[in-house]
């Protein structure tokens, strides 16, 4: 037992000090981006897996939360000027009120009704960015967002937009880990089983679900908002319902009841997208076709996993784990 | 929205105000039937990729995210046809006929697989499935858009006024075949009786000896042909390209829920209240809320009620 517990502690120490310690090997500012990246992608999946993966509830538009925080910040910080953190905080609280309105419906709807409900909701608010031109510049995109700032610390060189980010990435992990293992985590897996079930186990059906849907719309919220300021340009092709999807497929492929399957998902599925600039001597061509397959490869994995291995990368680990025990 | 400025200052009370209002009038009714016109166009168009929704709705109990893409796959595959060759009524045809052996195929291939039926993974499946599909018909067709030909040549028919092209009557004379066909289908053959027997209640179904795996088959089969349908007759007056479906897909299950899931007759007029609403948004209102129109369809009867304008209540057991 002790040595289970010692290797529960260490590992995440470990893992944590090895993304902490990236900037120092990798120097490289377009490959430091794109493990940025993967940080502001697994902030979302996380939220999504907390959702989808524990709550059983489907969501197609969690990309719209990304750009409602990322409208928010982009308006509070170039056209108000107010701190970052500010913006920051607005930004997920927008996100979260975004979330608590999707709630509404879902709890009387679930399965398929809940997924075309957040997918008409994905493309209304794609609508809204590419229309609401005051706010968002349409189509053209928001342009010269400030980069995040905490009092006169400016952050601005990759290593310290990466640190930033998957610090985020890092809470977000904590909080959600402990949410699941505690008691809402409980009442959420009896949710995924049976809603009826859980209902009778006493189980506040509404409680948890608007809880669940806020928690993983305010993290997207944040993501967006992180995006906004550590990119500095977003537009409404960003948050389009095929992001949504590919959110999905990471939160799907990463496995259901796990929240580390879900992030290597993410991390994985985000650095195939820049293979031509990770993989050294790999040809325009060949990366070319890469991106242009990649969509397939999503709706591939998507059904492979689904079909196959339900439980996703988070059960291979899982059983792994229960192979070690026995 | 010219014609409402000019209604506005019509009161001036001269001698010829009289003929005024009598040709604004006029212009009034054939503008209104001109946007009921278009409305029904896209509404038949809507009932048909509803109906999809609803076939396959009521054999699985799970909503197929891919119906749009059949309507892609339609489409496409039609011009590719047109494009080797083929004369346009064969092309139209053996589109269909495709398009439901991918459909059936892709029943057979994947959804059957999950042995346990859960929606949920269905519903990620047909997801899942729809990006293959739409990337198929990219790698295949091309990112292009693509026209087909009208079906007869021809200008516009006049009526009152409003300009009404022959490619529109073609839709609903379609609409409408299919519809019937599927009446007589669903309701005079023993095979229809046997796919509505599997809708009603599956594990009763086969106990009288229906192959009810046969029957889910068809149904996506049927979904897909009418998708293809839909796709094929509206291509000439649109264009077509890979990236359709999921739009399509979208509008198509609003037409559905708005009448209520489970119930052709709902479908078709779900589909012809939801075109006629989004035609009166963009002639009357503005046009750019023409999209938005469906998605507001969509969240609000999901919001207040579920189970549609001609729908029931059901309860659900664990």
């Amino acid at each position: 037992m002790t040595r289970g517990r010692l290797v529960r502690i260490t590992v995440p120490v470990v893992v944590a000090a090895l993304v902490a310690a990236l900037p120092f090997v990798v120097t490289d500012r377009f490959l430091l981006k794109i493990f940025t990246y993967a940080g502001l992608n697994a902030i979302v999946v996380i939220g999504l897996s907390f959702l989808f993966g524990y709550g059983g509830q489907v969501s197609l538009g969690h990309a719209a939360f990304c750009g409602l925080g990322a409208y928010t910040c982009a308006n509070l910080t170039a056209t108000l000027h107010l701190p970052w953190l500010v913006a920051l905080a607005v930004a997920g609280a927008i996100a979260a009120v975004g979330g608590l309105l999707l709630a509404l419906p879902s709890l009387r709807l679930k399965g398929h009704y809940l997924a075309m409900a957040t997918l008409g909701f994905g493309e209304l608010m794609n609508l809204a960015f590419v229309e609401a031109v005051p706010l968002t510049h349409g189509v053209d995109g928001f342009t010269r967002i400030p980069p995040p700032s905490i009092g006169s610390l400016v952050l601005k060189s990759p290593a310290q937009l990466y640190w930033l980010v998957w610090a985020v990435a890092g809470v977000a992990l904590l909080l959600a880990a402990n949410m699941v293992s505690l008691r809402p985590g409980r009442a959420m897996r009896a949710m995924h089983g049976s809603e009826l079930g859980a209902m009778a186990c006493g189980v506040d059906l509404v409680g948890v679900k608007v809880r669940a849907f806020v928690v993983s719309a305010t993290m997207a919220g944040l993501s967006g908002a992180l995006y906004a300021s550590a990119i500095g340009f977003v537009s409404p092709k960003l948050f389009s319902v095929t992001i949504s999807v590919g959110f999905l497929a990471m939160a799907v492929i990463g496995g259901s009841n796990s929240l580390v399957g879900p992030v290597l998902a993410a991390i994985a599925l985000t650095l195939v997208q820049y293979l031509d600039a990770l993989v050294p001597g790999i040809s325009r061509e060949a990366a070319q076709i890469v991106q242009a397959w990649e969509p397939d490869v999503y709706g591939l994995l998507i059904v492979v996993v689904v079909l196959f291995a339900p439980g996703g990368i988070g059960a291979l680990w899982r059983r792994k784990r229960a192979g070690e025990a026995s | 929205m010219t014609w409402l400025s000019t209604g506005s200052r019509a009161s001036h009370g001269s001698r010829s105000s009289d003929i005024v209002r009598l040709g604004e009038l006029t212009v009034v009714v054939s503008e209104f039937l001109q946007f009921t016109v278009a409305g029904l166009k896209s509404g038949a168009i809507y009932s048909l990729v509803a109906l999809g929704f609803t076939i396959v709705f009521a054999a699985t109990g799970a909503i197929n995210f891919a119906q749009g893409e059949f309507f892609m796959l339609g489409g496409m595959i039609g011009v590719w046809l047109v494009n080797l060759g083929l004369p346009l009524p064969f092309a139209v045809v053996l589109a269909v006929v495709l398009t439901a052996c991918i459909g059936a195929a892709f029943e057979f291939l994947a959804v059957r697989r999950i042995g346990d039926g859960d929606p949920l993974r269905i519903i990620m499946v047909t997801i899942g499935g729809s990006v293959l599909f739409r990337q198929a018909a990219l790698h295949v067709f091309g990112p292009d858009e693509v026209p087909l030909a009208p079906f007869t040549r021809g200008s516009s028919i006049m009526v009152l006024g409003a300009a009404i092209e022959r490619q529109t009557l073609w839709i609903w004379a379609i609409t409408l075949v299919a519809v019937a066909a599927l009446f007589v289908l669903y309701r005079k053959t023993a095979f229809g009786k046997a796919m509505r027997a599997t809708a009603l209640r599956r594990e009763a179904a086969r106990l009288v000896g229906i192959d009810t795996s046969l029957m889910v088959t068809v149904s996506f089969a049927l979904a897909a042909a009418l998708g293809a349908l839909a796709g094929l007759v509206v291509a000439p007056l649109t264009q077509t390209a890979f990236d359709v479906g999921a739009g399509i897909g979208v509008k198509g299950f609003a037409a559905a829920i708005l009448g209520g899931l489970g119930n052709p007759v709902a479908a078709v007029g779900g589909g012809l209240v939801l075109g006629f609403l989004e035609s009166m948004t963009a002639g009357y209102i503005n046009p750019l809320y023409k999209d938005a129109v469906a998605l507001v369809v969509l969240l609000g009867v999901l919001f207040v009620k579920p189970e549609g304008l001609f729908g029931g209540t059901g309860r659900e057991k664990v």
